[in-house]
């Protein structure tokens, strides 16, 4: 759905933040784009969504270049930005003059969200707390059937009870023919949805593998010091280390664990997968 | 079903909606606004020099016209700040829809309210001056010509629509301030083309018949640049500064 080829972006000459850059995202699959702030993560998901073109190489969706911003490609993206504003208009109101515009737009789902997120139709969007604001364009953008959806920090700004609920409503709503990007460094919060995992780091896609992938191939389990781990690192009462698996046994993802082990050591992980 | 991607009338239609919904209530405060004071200033003069009502006339059209202008400058304020931009940049409808929706609000859409507006307000100065004593001192027929005063507004609106789009801050001022130079600079160009050729003509002069003969260079200047400049201002320049807009528009970025 979304292929990247040989990319290069700055938002200078001099400064290049992305270097003949690779990405292909496929349908049904809840992708979590990590990295370091600064990274380019946000830049990427605008680069996809057409609101930043690439310098050299190419970004295409659905077969079409993102930087065109066709209405037929732009029907199928939906884009929730860390940073947003609202008009002063009633939620209803907002829907009434945007809705139409994606025409796969589903008006009982978005109640449904809207229940499950206990807004109301009738509240006004500039008087929503941050928190709350976020959940009202997730509904709303959950509710086009976006085919690709791009989602830029979402569980930031929002609550405990809020961020096991944002899981629920995601793993509820998506369905195989859409691709969700998660952008996020809270990489707790969405443990248990992203899969598969993207790093980037340095202008460069450092890490692309799925968790059943990364089960097979790496064990996260707490290491002696000085032993043979790919990374390590300190933890309360010992280390905590990601070790090739050579016995076939599988043990729970850390992906704060796998980001930082990635970021430190790209080279030697990545070999264990060609392995 | 295929969608269209460079132009669908129902998406239009839509957009439009969607502009002036996003700001209904800033352009109902700005152009009540204006109203108001025009219809308070008429009606006093109604009252107190009724004969000078119909001169007001063209204070309505100078009040219209920069209204316009500032209004078209701040159409595409999504474009310009980065929270806004994202929902404008992504929402699905073509740059032509884009382009002909901020044109059409901002400049028809606009002038045929203004004259609306012009129209009730001199009614309103004749329905308090009937009450009063009886007469009806604004004359509507003044309207008549305000035809060609339109096509100005509409012909200078769309300079200030490209500024709309060029310019990421201060939209008006910047277009006023860029017009200025524009037109500082053609004006030094065609004085010193002008005075170059002139100064070469002055020798050429000749006297037939008794009669001095209008050098063809000199009647080229007072007859046919003139002619050419006219049509350049009526024909040409609502679409070149809409097509200038349109790729403005294409190579914008967050």
């Amino acid at each position: 759905m979304v292929s990247i080829k040989k990319l290069s972006f700055g938002y200078n000459k001099k400064q290049r933040l992305f270097d003949q850059l690779d990405l292909e995202l496929a349908p049904g699959n809840i992708y979590g784009l990590l990295g370091k702030n600064g990274a380019g993560k946000t830049t990427l998901l605008r680069i996809i969504s057409g609101l930043v073109f690439p310098r050299s190489g190419a970004c295409t969706v659905s077969g079409y270049a993102s930087s065109d911003r066709l209405p037929s490609v732009l029907q199928d993206i939906y884009l929730l930005p860390e940073e947003y504003h609202l008009p002063a208009l009633r939620i209803d109101s907002y829907v009434s003059v945007n809705a139409p515009f994606y025409n796969r737009f589903d008006h009982d789902k978005f109640s449904w969200l809207l229940g499950e997120f206990q807004l109301h139709p009738k509240n006004m969007l500039n008087q929503l707390s941050y928190g709350q604001k976020k959940k009202f364009l997730l509904a709303f953008g959950l509710s086009t059937n976006s085919r690709l959806m791009l989602m830029d920090e979402p569980t930031n700004g929002l609550d405990i009870p809020s961020k096991s609920q944002f899981r629920r409503v995601i793993a509820a709503s998506i369905s195989e023919e859409q691709v969700l990007v998660i952008s996020t460094h809270q990489v707790r919060d969405l443990e248990s949805l992203i899969d598969p995992v993207i790093i980037i780091d340095g202008g460069k896609i450092i890490f692309n593998q799925s968790v059943e992938h990364i089960s097979r191939h790496l064990l996260f389990e707490p290491v002696k010091e000085g032993g043979r781990a790919l990374y390590a690192e300190e933890t309360f009462g010992g280390y905590a280390g990601i070790l090739p698996n050579t016995s076939g046994k599988e043990t729970r993802l850390d992906l704060e664990l796998l980001f930082n082990g990635v970021t430190a050591n790209s080279k030697e992980i990545n070999q264990v997968f060609e392995n | 079903m295929e969608t269209n991607n460079l132009f669908n009338f129902k998406r239009l239609l839509l957009l439009m909606r969607r502009q002036i919904f996003s700001s209904a209530k800033s352009l109902l405060i700005a152009f009540g606004g204006m109203a108001g004071t025009l219809l308070i200033i008429s009606l006093l003069v109604a009252y107190f020099n009724p004969p000078a009502l119909s001169g007001m006339v063209p204070l309505y059209f100078v009040v219209m016209f920069i209204g316009g202008y500032v209004f078209t400058s701040n159409i595409y304020f999504e474009l310009h700040q980065v929270q806004r931009s994202y929902s404008y940049l992504t929402l699905p409808v073509s740059l032509t829809e884009r382009l002909v929706s901020a044109w059409l609000i901002t400049g028809p859409l606009f002038a045929v309210f203004s004259l609306l507006a012009m129209l009730l307000i001199g009614l309103a100065g004749n329905l308090v001056m009937q009450l009063l004593n009886g007469t009806m001192p604004f004359n509507l027929v003044i309207f008549t010509g305000s035809l060609k005063t339109i096509g100005i507004y509409l012909v200078t609106q769309s300079v200030f629509l490209l500024g709309a789009v060029y310019f990421r801050k201060n939209n008006f001022l910047k277009t006023l301030l860029a017009l200025f130079l524009v037109s500082l600079a053609l004006n030094i160009y065609s004085g010193l083309v002008g005075w170059g050729l002139f100064r070469s003509l002055s020798g050429d002069m000749v006297m037939m018949e008794g009669q001095v003969v209008i050098a063809p260079l000199e009647n080229l200047m007072t007859k046919v640049l003139p002619a050419v400049f006219k049509f350049i201002f009526w024909y040409l320049t609502i679409p070149f500064f809409l097509v200038t807009t349109w790729f403005s528009l294409k190579e914008r970025q967050v």
